[in-house]
């Protein structure tokens, strides 16, 4: 456990690092996906809702001190990742392959959706209204991140929800 | 106790959310504090230094598109900046020619010149004055430091001047101290000099001595300085002089045009042969 727990840490630095210096380039309509969020929905699925929380709390962090707002993003990572915590799938789950996969991609979704509701609480860098920033960015970033989290099943994410 | 610690245990998930919300509020709050600050600036210059690396290694696949862009902007850059230094040359050369108090610019019209024509086939100057702004052949064009030739042929808006170095420009000069009068010309050769013919052998033309136009002339005006003697060479009846010219050729971009002298009853009584 603590193999794969230094393992996830390692991985949340490369992904924090590749968002920030990568896809967060990659915007479309003002909006870029999110590949932390993925990755925290991941551990939320595979490990546990406290594991996760914290795997957060850790992610915020570091895309805060990437960012230069360490508080805001904390906050929002780790409710993140704590909502995604209501996906988790447990190993003695009978749950099919299928079945994960799909509780994977509800925790991207709502992971999403509610680190974008936090941080479109926290900071308005464009001036633009609450509403639109929670409702259309929230919406559309959740659905570049399911596309993401998507592709990245079918490429590397399969054995891990194998049944 | 005991239910006090199961429910510790029963909702440890919110406990630890709550904790972890708890640190990320006191960090907000605690923004500007010293560390936090130093934190901040660290991750600032973190990114900052990265992504510097990353632009300066994607500039790598960029390069062509950026050299034309930057090519694009140099020659827009390059046309503004010569446009700009004509226009500067222009009125510095426009203002010399007004502030010249030995020439009396108030009747004259000013001109740039816009073409030159110094080969084997075409010796001339083209002005960008032409009838429209009142040229007419036969005016003399001139510049504050001398004589530069006289207009052969107008259109509207240009004009064709015959410079002082064509070898069928004539024009009466004076020497300014002595007063021998002689008739310019200019022979193929060197640019900046001309010669004066029909100097008498008995005149006391000396070296150095400053050439103006005469009254003599059918077109200029008098006294427009022409050059000065760099050479006295007697022949049999008259000297052969060389004269360096006051005007340099080569630089010539502003001129003035003087209003045509118009002396019709003495071209009448010159011309005039009932009466020898």
């Amino acid at each position: 456990m603590t193999r794969k727990i230094t393992l996830y840490l390692v991985l949340l630095c490369i992904v924090s690092l590749v968002q920030e210096f990568g896809v967060s380039r990659m915007t479309i309509f003002r909006v870029s996906p999110d590949i932390v969020t993925i990755f925290l929905a991941f551990i939320a699925v595979t490990t546990s809702q406290k594991t996760s929380t914290s795997f957060g709390f850790a992610a915020g962090l570091l895309t805060g001190l990437l960012t230069g707002n360490i508080g805001l993003n904390m906050l929002a990572r780790t409710a993140g990742s704590f909502i995604a915590g209501y996906f988790h799938t447990p190993i003695t789950s009978h749950a099919t392959a299928k079945q994960k996969t799909r509780r994977f991609y509800g925790a991207v979704i709502a992971a999403g959706i509610c680190v974008n509701a936090v941080l479109a609480n926290g900071s308005n860098p464009l001036g633009l209204s609450l509403a639109y920033r929670v409702f259309f960015f929230g919406l559309l970033e959740s659905l570049f991140n399911l596309i993401l989290a998507v592709i990245l099943n079918r490429l590397f994410l399969r054995k891990s929800f194998a049944d | 106790m005991s239910k006090l610690f199961t429910l510790f245990f029963k909702y440890n998930n919110w406990l630890l959310f709550l904790l972890y919300c708890s640190i990320a509020f006191l960090f907000m709050r605690l923004q500007d504090h010293e560390m936090l600050a130093k934190l901040r600036t660290g991750g600032i210059e973190f990114t900052s230094v990265i992504n510097e690396k990353l632009m300066s290694f994607s500039s790598l696949f960029t390069l062509k598109n950026e050299n034309d862009r930057l090519m694009q902007v140099n020659t827009d850059l390059l046309s503004r900046v010569l446009s700009l230094e004509t226009a500067a040359v222009d009125e510095r050369n426009r203002r010399k020619i007004l502030a010249d108090t030995t020439v009396n610019a108030s009747g004259f019209i000013m001109a740039r010149i816009v073409d030159r024509k110094f080969s084997d086939r075409e010796n001339i100057l083209v002005i960008d004055a032409g009838w429209k702004k009142g040229i007419q052949k036969n005016m003399t064009v001139l510049v504050p430091e001398g004589l530069v030739g006289r207009v052969t042929s107008v259109s509207e808006h240009y004009a064709r001047v015959m410079p002082v170095i064509h070898t069928d420009f004539r024009v009466s000069v004076v020497s300014d101290s002595t007063s021998n009068m002689g008739v310019l010309t200019w022979s193929e050769g060197r640019e900046s000099i001309a010669q004066v013919e029909h100097i008498p052998i008995s005149s006391h033309l000396k070296l150095n001595e400053r050439i103006v136009t005469s009254d003599f002339s059918t077109f200029s005006i008098r006294g427009i300085p022409v050059g000065r003697v760099i050479r006295i060479k007697p022949d049999n009846l008259f000297y052969s002089v060389d004269v360096r010219l006051a005007v340099d050729f080569s630089s010539l971009n502003q001129v003035l045009i003087a209003p045509l002298k118009i002396e019709p009853e003495k071209i009448e009584i010159s011309s005039d042969t009932t009466n020898n």
